[in-house]
């Protein structure tokens, strides 16, 4: 008893929150029946680059709801970037050295008990005792195996959600006697297909943490988990394709093959992880937490190729009856067809498969091509990120006194990050060759300049082999921090600094024909050195009043790779970096008040940051140049300031009333230069991008939510109305360069460019609720919950999207004029993700 | 914790992990040898069966006018794919032969190579799209603001069956001058072969279809933006000349200084041959 005392205490002051918040949170007093973001598996559909920032700060009513109650919308918390989160284990930053990101659902996915109530979070002007807090909060996961109680726990779930069904099952033993303690889970998720056809999903998740109380002084962790996971995913299209298929989740990415449904766009991911950990109290004051962290991620992701071919894709956008007929009357009109608009309408109406991939007839095409000893027309590739990661860090925790800490920490990262494409599937063809199809017509087919590997020029490819791009990229990191806090009188007070280095380079393994002599081995070395201070102070005037502000200024080394950024110029082909790359700055201020009666308990916060010399890094097709291009964007300017409440009503003992909402804005306050480099030439253009005035996309900016919370003799009833507005879709450069805008003859009177208005998403109303009840079976608990979500099924939300960057016109390419326009409008049809309609989530949940 | 215990919390964790296996998995390559494309339901019926020659005869007025006129009989046409898209140069047509002629089948859709490669046998129902001259050269398609223009995709797809045959040494191949070239209106949109000849503009550097630039001596056709015609064997581009585009695949190739052999076909816009290459292979040098 007495060892397992010392073991919690030992990682209780290695997590212990510096703010000395004790205060017992509304998740505490329903443990059992409060759903919160574990048993969501918030990130269950999306991509790393689509991970929502986890945010929970329990001293903070407006952050311990969010991640929660607005997840169906994908809510960014400050429209931040999840690269602006932190996610630490066992005090050990583990957020990728080369994106910035922490991928949640790629790690820690499915395993609800590993990381559920394990974690520590901190808000941007929150103390810590393993790091400054990041812009967009930080987390710190417990995963000791004394963390975790003894005993088994079973989880089943059933949802029509991405997935159907869940079983987890757990099993800790406590702190034995000798100083071991053992905690393991094992979870499965599994659909055959989800609730957007031709989607599946097939994910297993396994956490082991084992460890050994050495002494008073000394304990030892050593924990590893991964979460094999398979999903077919879904496509978003065009409101045509939704209203032609009418079905919102109109799903492009399937085909029937031999019969059966057979997804384009698979996804395989797996990390295994590793921590291990070294608590060492050196005496009452002082104590060291080190944790070593590794990981071999893989991820593959799966597309169906054209080469040279026509677009299987079967919403391309030559594939719709808008193709045919300028349905929006914005041209002459001299080009429409309505007989073959009727063609176009009845193909897609006529039957289902119709209007999915037809894979017999890609495979037919093949056996054509065969035929006459040509290249496949069609294949599967497979785009790989894998990566390496060594992470190490280490914080010494010093009481100085009552009213004084100091800590100070180090945290080292090295990241080799495997990038390259392999063929999954020749589709039956013969031949495929690894050659830049793309550049073929700017030169010669025999010239080398059109070859990927002229290490290999001429390689007849099959199934698993390398093509088009293999390179590697490696990024280490050292960063060294500090952090002292006081209390005097009234006041909280803390200021924090932290030094950091990161050094880049790549190393490619083909010698691209387009840049035969910058392609192949080591680039140089880019070094970058940033840092900055935090500091900021509560003011606890008494009575419930607390006043709370900070400021912070920080320095971020440009991340080498990752969505919606980069360092290398177009890392596919060459490298180069990105001319003009410079160290990130981030200025950010916060003013808070918060209020805690008896009967209400309430925060208002009200932020603002302003971000500068920002890089950005996108790849996409350019019709005005004919090719796809890599983009870089640099020295982008950004606010984000806003307004966020928080207040929870307790009306009576079993009824309260909680409130959120935040209004805010995300935008860029000026134009940014941009340079592109074509991908049929390698040659690089410079222009500038009006973006001034674009705001960050997939997020509401404006979220309100009122809950009603009944609890009444062990059942627990929750009724939420949520409210989503300003949701932006993510813009398209090209329709903004410089350029662009006057060869489109967007120019006003005055001479002024006109910029495009963004496209919009579309919000509303959204009612949720839920149900829990504690039964016990055997004297041990079975809990029940089950939730319900967009109960009004509202189908007309629209959280995510992007507008298309194609060109609603052709482009003379000698003169570089606007040439003709076309019938299909590509601006009228962005591209949309609508909200899943009703939906559920049955939890059972037994302990024994 | 009892061992026994926790020997069954770790059997159970190890039993759950063998149930899981790979959905996604490897996919046979499905049975395609009844063609997954056009429309297998048209019944190959001989009595319905006209050539291109006698397509070319019934509608010859309508042809030389540039009109068009829409086929309303239940006709069919069989007939041999001998040019398509697959070096760019052909674009949203495939050109067809039988053993009296040739003509342009005008397709608005892109990518046709892989499904209609060259050698592959055809059936066209003709019932309901429409036949006509564009500069008098013969071809298949649909109405399009007066004239005769391309049919959409779906509408091919519903008026073509791939048959089973495919045999590229069954196509055959006229000597342009000494065949095709005598008789314009029977031979035009034929395959032919052109042995020992000169391009023009063959002068080390310049490419066979360069994009335009000012002050360019070459001739270009349309737009600045389109097509580059280059004479044979110095003959005037008013009765020959090779036609290519801008977009081709082998748009880039440098025009072989020496005599070649170019194989290609032989459309026509009014008077004047046209030469279309289809791949950068329909031109070999002589040695």
């Amino acid at each position: 008893m007495t060892i397992a005392t010392l073991a919690f205490a030992l990682h209780g002051w290695a997590q212990k929150p510096a703010t000395g918040d004790t205060t017992k949170t509304e998740s505490d007093d329903d443990a059992v029946f409060v759903f919160d973001e574990s048993e969501l598996d918030l990130n269950d559909e999306s991509d790393v680059s689509q991970d929502v920032i986890q945010i929970s700060s329990s001293s903070n009513m407006y952050t311990s709801n969010i991640s929660y109650t607005f997840s169906p919308m994908w809510f960014k918390f400050r429209a931040l970037d999840q690269r602006y989160n932190d996610t630490y284990m066992n005090g050990v930053l583990v957020n990728s050295a080369e994106s910035g990101s922490f991928g949640f659902s790629q790690s820690l996915g499915g395993l609800n008990d590993a990381y559920n109530r394990s974690g520590d979070y901190s808000s941007p002007f929150e103390t810590n005792t393993y790091g400054l807090a990041a812009f967009g909060g930080s987390n710190n996961y417990n995963f000791r195996a004394s963390n975790y109680a003894a005993g088994h726990k079973i989880t089943l779930s059933g949802t029509n959600r991405n997935y159907r069904a869940r079983a987890i099952y757990s099993f800790g033993t406590g702190v034995s006697q000798k100083g071991w303690a053992f905690f393991g889970t094992v979870g499965y998720r599994w659909a055959n297909e989800g609730f957007a056809k031709g989607t599946f999903y097939n994910s297993l998740s396994y956490f082991l943490a084992l460890q050994k109380i050495v002494n008073d002084r000394h304990s030892i962790s050593l924990s590893t988990w991964g979460t094999p996971t398979e999903r077919g995913q879904q496509g978003i299209s065009t409101d045509e394709a939704y209203w032609l298929a009418n079905d919102y989740h109109y799903n492009p990415y399937w085909g029937y093959q031999d019969g059966k449904k057979r997804n384009s766009r698979v996804v395989n991911t797996f990390e295994p992880s590793a921590l291990l950990t070294w608590d060492f109290k050196i005496n009452d004051r002082l104590k060291l937490v080190t944790s070593l962290y590794g990981k071999y991620g893989q991820d593959s992701r799966s597309r169906l190729q054209y080469n040279n071919s026509l677009n299987p894709k079967p919403d391309y956008w030559k594939a719709f009856p808008s193709y045919n007929y300028d349905v929006w009357g914005l041209t002459d009109g001299a080009n429409n067809d309505l007989a073959a608009w009727q063609d176009s309408y009845d193909f897609w109406r006529a039957a289902e498969d119709n209007r999915q991939i037809q894979w017999d007839k890609l495979y037919y095409a093949n056996q054509q091509m065969n035929a006459v000893g040509g290249d496949a027309a069609y294949y599967m590739l497979k785009r790989h990120n894998d990566n390496f990661a060594i992470h190490l860090g280490s914080t010494l925790n010093w009481d100085i006194d009552r009213a004084s800490k100091l800590q100070v920490g180090v945290q080292l990262a090295s990241n080799t990050g495997m990038h390259y494409q392999t063929i999954s599937d020749m589709m039956g063809a013969d031949n495929l060759h690894n050659v830049n199809n793309y550049a073929i017509g700017t030169y010669a087919g025999a010239d080398p300049r059109v070859q990927y590997d002229l290490n290999n020029p001429g390689g007849n490819l099959g199934k698993g082999d390398r093509f088009g791009y293999d390179y590697n990229i490696v990024v280490q990191k050292a960063t060294a921090w500090a952090q002292f806090t006081k209390d005097q009188g009234i006041s909280h007070s803390f200021i924090s600094a932290q030094i950091g280095g990161t050094q880049m380079w790549r190393d490619g393994k083909m010698r691209n024909g387009l840049f035969a002599d910058n392609s192949y081995g080591k680039s140089g070395t880019a070094r970058f050195l940033d840092g900055g201070f935090k500091m900021g102070t509560n003011l606890n005037f008494g009575k419930g009043h607390v006043l709370g502000f900070g400021v912070s200024y920080m320095t971020n080394a440009p991340y080498a790779s990752g969505w919606g950024t980069g360092a290398f110029q177009a890392p596919e082909m060459n490298n180069n970096f990105i001319d003009g790359l410079k160290v990130e700055h981030m200025a950010a201020a916060e003013l808070g008040y918060a209020l805690t009666l008896s009967w209400m308990r309430a925060n208002l916060t009200a932020y603002y940051m302003h971000g500068t010399r920002l890089n950005e890094w996108q790849n996409y097709f350019y019709d005005d140049v004919n090719s796809f291009t890599y983009v870089s964007m640099t020295g982008a300017e950004k606010d984000y300031y806003g307004v966020e409440l928080g207040i929870k009503f307790k009306i009576s003992s079993p009824f309260s009333i909680d409130v959120l909402g935040s209004i805010g804005d995300a935008k860029y306050t000026k134009n940014t230069d941009v340079s592109y480099l074509l991908s049929t030439q390698g040659t690089v253009t410079k222009d500038l991008l009006y973006n001034k005035g674009m705001r960050e996309a997939a997020t509401p900016l404006t979220v309100a939510s009122v809950a009603l919370n009944y609890n009444i003799r062990g059942w627990w009833f929750t009724l939420k109305g949520n409210y989503y507005d300003r949701i932006y879709l993510s813009y398209a450069p090209s329709l903004r360069y410089q350029s662009t805008l006057i060869r489109m003859g967007a120019v006003d009177n005055d001479g002024s460019l006109i910029v495009p208005e963004q496209a919009k998403g579309h919000g509303g109303f959204m009612l949720d609720g839920s149900i829990g009840h504690q039964f016990r079976i055997a004297g041990n608990p079975l809990s029940v919950n089950l939730m319900l979500t967009n109960i009004l099924n509202n189908r007309k939300f629209v959280n995510r999207g992007w507008e298309q960057s194609r060109s609603s016109y052709t482009t003379d390419q000698t003169t570089g004029e606007k040439s003709t326009i076309r019938t299909y409008n590509f601006q009228k049809n962005p591209m949309k993700s609508y909200l899943q309609g009703f939906n559920f989530m049955l939890n059972l949940n037994y302990r024994f | 914790m009892k061992l026994q215990t926790i020997y069954k919390g770790m059997a159970l964790m190890a039993l759950s992990l063998a149930f899981v296996s790979c959905m996604d998995g490897e996919w046979d390559t499905p049975d395609v040898t009844k063609p997954a494309y056009g429309n297998n339901s048209i019944e190959e019926v001989e009595a319905k069966q006209v050539t291109i020659g006698q397509l070319k005869n019934t509608y010859g007025s309508v042809i030389n006018a540039s009109g068009f006129q829409r086929i309303t009989d239940d006709l069919q046409l069989k007939c041999t794919v001998i040019g398509n898209d697959i070096g760019g140069n052909i674009y949203k047509q495939i050109c067809v032969q039988d053993a009296t002629g040739a003509m342009i089948v005008g397709i608005n859709g892109t990518g046709l190579f892989p499904f209609l490669s060259v050698g592959q046998q055809i059936l066209i129902n003709l019932q309901d799209l429409c036949i006509g001259g564009y500069g008098k050269q013969t071809q298949l398609g649909d109405e399009y603001n007066g004239s005769i223009g391309r049919m959409s995709t779906s509408k091919w797809e519903n008026h073509v069956r791939v048959l089973p045959s495919h045999d590229m040494s069954q196509i055959d191949t006229l000597d342009f001058y000494n065949v095709a070239k005598s008789d314009m209106t029977r031979y035009c949109g034929h395959l032919v072969c052109l042995k020992d000849v000169q391009i023009g503009d063959a002068d080390g550097t310049t490419t066979i279809a360069p994009e335009y630039t000012s002050g360019t001596t070459l001739t270009y056709n349309g737009s600045t933006n389109g097509y580059v015609h280059h004479t044979l064997n110095g003959e005037s581009m008013s009765t020959l000349l090779l036609r290519t585009s801008t977009y081709a695949d082998f748009a880039a190739l440098v025009i072989p200084q020496q005599p070649v052999t170019l194989y290609g076909i032989a459309t026509r816009y009014n008077n004047t041959w046209q030469i279309l290459i289809r791949a950068e292979e329909d031109i070999k040098i002589d040695k």
